[in-house]
């Protein structure tokens, strides 16, 4: 899920980095004003060679000086009914992919609650993953020909995997389209099942949600990302936003030293306004079109721009997206184009908190958590008005929705000359993030699912 | 101890105050609108806990902000409808004044209504985005928070968390079927501080954070003390 996957490298590095007590950096605006001379920049910052080992994941406790005693309380209170219940996650990768990094946090954090939370991944041979991408790219609208050999390999490592796993927690939760028939094993069992779909609905191949359709309706339950996924079907649907992890390495705080390093390293000034993107090289992401809007407002504010993104190493349109955004911004040494491997978090974290403004330009979206990593860095975000976005941005509450690429500069000049509206913007999407969009919400939302589930069946 | 701490304890409450917390979880209804007209047809078929959603726990869910935030039926009316007057019409129902669903849920029909009448073409423009209805399954919890005292009670206003404080101040009209709140009811009844309650109702939720509403509950009652 392409979503999901800008919420990846969340890998540890060998980098020690404390907490600052104020993490929000943003630079004030200024008038437009001759470029001071600048040393020779880098345009690349320092970065590991290979991914740093994992770290071990946070406790519920280290939550508390995040979203207070109380909350974590309540958590502490929901889960008493649940102790001693058992639940099994199951999805297709163990790493790698939104879902597992998602789960890396889940899975621990309700087991310490006391409910028995174990994760089980399907296996399949390539012909089974690559059925199962084309069922993806189909599920998100792509065309495909459904074919009576691609319905065989899936149903035969979904029966594979049935054979092979048990099914004795209370409450089984299927992950995405890939596994979704082990649910078959449902009459031998007397748990609960639900289907979590992390995946874009909204507008899916008839054909291929024709295949999965009968699947999902045997479940108790889905649970979809947005209220647009959702499909019409005869079980309760749910809605669970996706989450960030503020403890993680992509969105914790940070030492000064640290972003001035990074900055340092990646050539930008920060005594004058950085407005940054982060994201993959791709169009819908809309690259070119943030550069254009950063031309048109430096005419009156002075001001950087940072493009931070990756997936043009492994990824040929993305090569191909990164050329084509080099040559908008030819050779403005205020424009500075990042190309960063997937496991620079702590270096996406340093760059965001290192912006006055932060832009996701998106054409299209599925929820945008690059939006939820800015927005919980307390910084003033513009952000298009696609998929998820609109959830999380609030027009001029919690940041700014734009249409087009003038929409887009005249916001970026208009919040970097109102740095008071822009702080403001600032503090209120931090707040709506911590409300809505934190692990610890998600952990909520899973006891209460646990609940209703567990009430459903006393009924 | 300071002197209003000491007042505040020598006032003993009847009945102890239990802090409670409610938790919610969202489901996904069938009905959705694309038209203002869609929106009227959806207010007056879907379930109740989806008028209770989009209001009521809407204010929870956006407790942060002070001003531009209402409820999500005039907030679409505004963002994807783009009809400001129709908007803040819906923005002005202050759900303090209903004590059922029902009766919120007609006030809203009764807005939409009047202004299709006026408005017939307007009716069915499709908006910029889709207004879905979603619902909210409650779970009521307790808290570790129990007032005996005064000095109890403002310090676990202080303490339970804004979901909390929805609970007691802004959801309880609903469960207690009156124009007040549990604070305010706890306060008249146990404690004999009438007009602290009345002031505490007073409190205007919708030009506040939910933690200025905190800071304001707990600034009436150590002030009423002293």
């Amino acid at each position: 899920m392409k979503e999901t996957q800008e919420m990846e490298s969340l890998k540890q590095n060998a980098q020690s980095v404390s907490t600052v007590s104020d993490p929000y950096q943003a630079t004030g605006a200024v008038a437009a004003s001759p470029t001071p001379v600048q040393p020779e920049r880098r345009r690349t910052p320092r970065t590991w060679e290979i991914p740093p080992a994992p770290v071990p994941p946070p406790h519920l406790n280290d939550y508390k000086k995040i979203v207070g005693e109380a909350e974590i309380d309540e958590l502490q209170f929901l889960a008493r009914d649940l102790k001693g219940k058992t639940v099994k996650m199951v999805n297709s990768t163990a790493v790698g992919g939104g879902v597992a990094e998602m789960l890396n946090r889940l899975v621990p954090l309700l087991s310490e609650l006391e409910v028995g939370t174990h994760w089980d991944v399907i296996t399949g041979g390539n012909d089974f993953f690559e059925v199962t991408k084309a069922f993806h790219n189909a599920l998100h609208g792509s065309e495909y020909e459904l074919t009576r050999q691609a319905q065989e390999i899936f149903l035969m490592y979904n029966e594979q995997n049935r054979e092979r796993m048990q099914f004795t927690e209370d409450v089984i939760v299927v992950h995405d389209p890939q596994p979704a028939a082990l649910v078959r094993a449902r009459e031998k069992t007397s748990a609960r099942w639900v289907w979590r779909c992390h995946i874009d609905l909204s507008n899916p191949h008839p054909q291929v949600w024709g295949f999965l359709r009968p699947f999902i309706e045997q479940y108790d339950g889905a649970i979809f990302s947005s209220q647009s996924f959702a499909r019409q079907l005869p079980i309760p649907q749910y809605l669970f936003y996706p989450c960030i992890d503020p403890l993680s390495e992509k969105n914790k705080e940070l030492d000064d030293a640290f972003i001035q390093k990074v900055c340092d390293e990646s050539g930008i000034d920060r005594s004058r306004p950085v407005v940054t993107q982060v994201s993959r090289f791709d169009r819908l992401k809309d690259p070119v079109g943030v550069v254009q809007a950063f031309k048109l407002a430096r005419k009156y504010v002075d001001c950087q721009l940072v493009l931070a993104g990756g997936g043009a190493s492994d990824d040929p349109e993305g090569a191909i997206v990164l050329k084509e955004v080099k040559e908008v911004a030819g050779n403005d040494p205020d424009i500075i184009i990042l190309d960063l491997p997937p496991w620079c978090a702590l270096e996406i974290n340093a760059l965001q908190r290192a912006s006055t403004i932060i832009v996701q330009k998106s054409i299209k979206e599925g929820f945008g958590l690059t939006v939820t990593e800015a927005l919980w860095k307390g910084k003033p975000t513009i952000g298009g008005a696609v998929g998820g976005i609109p959830n999380q941005i609030i027009h001029k509450l919690t940041g700014m929705l734009v249409h087009s690429v003038e929409g887009c500069a005249y916001q970026i000049r208009y919040l970097l000359t109102h740095p008071e509206f822009a702080g403001q913007l600032g503090k209120s999407g931090r707040e709506h993030v911590r409300e809505n969009f934190l692990m610890t919400t998600n952990v909520r939302r899973w006891m209460l699912l646990l609940r209703i589930l567990q009430a459903n069946r006393g009924n | 101890m300071t002197a209003p701490a000491v007042l505040i304890q020598q006032r003993t409450p009847v009945k102890p105050f239990y802090f409670n917390t409610s938790a919610h979880l969202l489901r996904i209804t069938r009905f959705k609108a694309n038209t203002l007209e869609e929106l009227l047809e959806a207010l007056r078929q879907c379930p109740e806990d989806s008028i209770f959603q989009h209001t009521f726990r809407t204010l929870q869910e956006h407790h942060f902000l002070r001003e531009g935030f209402s409820n999500d039926f005039a907030h679409w009316a505004l963002s994807a409808c783009n009809e400001p007057g129709l908007a803040e019409q819906l923005a002005s129902v202050d759900v303090r004044e209903y004590t059922s669903i029902e009766e919120l849920r007609n006030r809203f029909i009764q807005i939409v209504e009047r202004f299709l009448q006026r408005n017939s073409v307007i009716g069915q423009r499709v908006a910029q985005e889709t207004f879905y209805f979603c619902a909210s399954n409650i779970v009521v919890l307790p808290t570790s928070f129990v007032a005996h005292t005064m000095h109890e009670f403002t310090e676990g206003v202080r303490q339970v968390s804004v979901h909390s404080i929805h609970h007691h101040f802004i959801e309880a009209r609903l469960r207690i079927k009156l124009m007040s709140n549990d604070f305010s009811q706890w306060l008249h009844e146990d404690v004999g501080l009438t007009e602290t309650a009345r002031a505490l109702n007073r409190i205007d939720i919708y030009t506040m954070t939910l933690e200025d509403v905190r800071l304001q509950i707990v600034r009436i009652v150590e002030r009423a003390l002293i």
